[in-house]
C-alpha cells in the first residue's frame, strides 16, 4: 500500500512535529502533490509574515512592569 | 552572570530567589510576543498594552507565590495567561461596548525592521498591518491555534490538550485559518514571497 500524506501531516511538517520517517515520506508527497505542495508554501509563507508583524510594546509599559517586579521582590524578601 | 544563555527554567528559579536581573531576561525574551498575541486579540494598542501588564504582573505574583509548575515551559505559559486576560477582556467590552480607536499609537509600537528605505518600510507596514488585521479577523478557535502554536511555541498536541480538544481537530483548526488568511490575502493581493512564487 502506499503511504500518503495528508495537509495535517504537512502543517506539523512545516512546525517540526513530524518524525524522520514521516519526513521521508512528506518529502515524497510534496515532490508528488502540487496541492500538498501549495499548502507548504502557503505555510512558509505564513511564517515568514507572521515573524516580521511582531510588534514591540512601549518602553513606558515595560518600565512599570519592572517598577512592579522590583517592588515585589523587596516585599518578597 | 551572562542572563542570555541561562534557561527559562533557571531564570525563573533564580527570580523567585530575589534575583531582579533573571525577571528582566524573561520580560525581554518574551514581551513581544506576548503583546502581539494580545493585541490580535484585542485589536487595540493602548488596551494591548494594559493587558500585557496584567498578564505579567500575574505572572511575577504566581512565580513569587511558588505556584509556578516548573515542568511547564514559561513562553506557552505566559501566553496562556496573555490569551485568557484578553479573552475576558474582549468579551467584557463586547458586552459593554465603548469607543476604541481604530489604532493604536503608531509611535511606540513598530515593527522590526532593518534598514530600509522609507518607501519599502511604509509597504511593509501596510502589508503587516492588513495581516494583523486577518488574524484578529479569524473565528476564535482558529485564530488561538495560531497563535499558540506560532507566538507561543506550543506543539499542536499541547494545544489539543490545553483546549480540550484532539489533536485532528487543532490541525484542523490551523488548517482553516490557512484557508481563511489565503482567501483573505488574495483579496487584499498581498503577494507571497518570490522566494516561493517565482514570476
Amino acid at each position: 500500500m502506499i503511504k500518503t500524506s495528508t495537509p495535517n501531516d504537512i502543517i506539523r511538517y512545516v512546525y517540526n512535529e513530524t518524525s524522520l520517517d514521516e519526513n521521508y515520506f512528506i518529502e515524497q508527497s510534496l515532490i508528488e502533490d502540487d496541492s500538498l505542495q501549495r499548502i507548504y508554501q502557503d505555510l512558509i509563507s505564513l511564517q515568514t509574515k507572521l515573524d516580521k508583524a511582531i510588534l514591540n510594546p512601549s518602553d513606558a509599559v515595560i518600565k512599570k512592569i519592572l517598577i512592579y517586579s522590583k517592588s515585589f521582590n523587596n516585599v518578597g524578601l | 552572570m551572562e542572563y542570555k544563555t541561562i534557561s527559562d527554567g533557571k531564570l525563573v528559579s533564580l527570580y523567585q530567589e530575589g534575583d531582579q536581573k533573571a525577571f528582566e531576561e524573561l520580560l525581554r525574551r518574551y514581551k513581544s510576543r506576548t503583546y502581539t498575541t494580545i493585541y490580535l486579540i484585542v485589536k487595540d494598542s493602548y488596551t494591548a498594552e494594559d493587558l500585557l501588564q496584567e498578564t505579567f504582573i500575574k505572572a511575577i505574583q504566581t512565580i513569587k507565590n511558588g505556584r509556578y509548575n516548573e515542568e511547564g515551559k514559561f513562553l506557552p505559559w505566559i501566553l496562556r495567561i496573555a490569551h485568557n486576560i484578553a479573552i475576558d477582556f474582549f468579551r467584557k467590552e463586547k458586552r459593554y461596548p465603548t469607543i476604541i480607536l481604530e489604532d493604536g499609537s503608531p509611535v511606540f509600537n513598530h515593527l522590526d525592521f532593518s534598514e530600509e528605505s522609507f518607501e519599502s518600510v511604509q509597504i511593509r507596514n501596510e502589508v503587516f498591518s492588513r495581516l494583523r488585521t486577518m488574524v484578529q479577523q479569524l473565528p476564535e478557535t482558529q485564530r488561538e491555534v495560531l497563535l499558540m502554536r506560532h507566538y507561543g511555541d506550543m506543539s499542536f498536541q499541547e494545544i489539543a490538550d490545553s483546549t480540550g480538544v484532539s489533536i485532528n481537530t487543532a490541525l484542523g483548526r490551523m488548517r482553516y485559518a490557512l484557508i481563511n488568511l489565503r482567501k483573505q490575502m488574495s483579496k487584499y493581493n498581498i503577494q507571497y514571497d518570490k522566494n516561493f512564487y517565482p514570476k
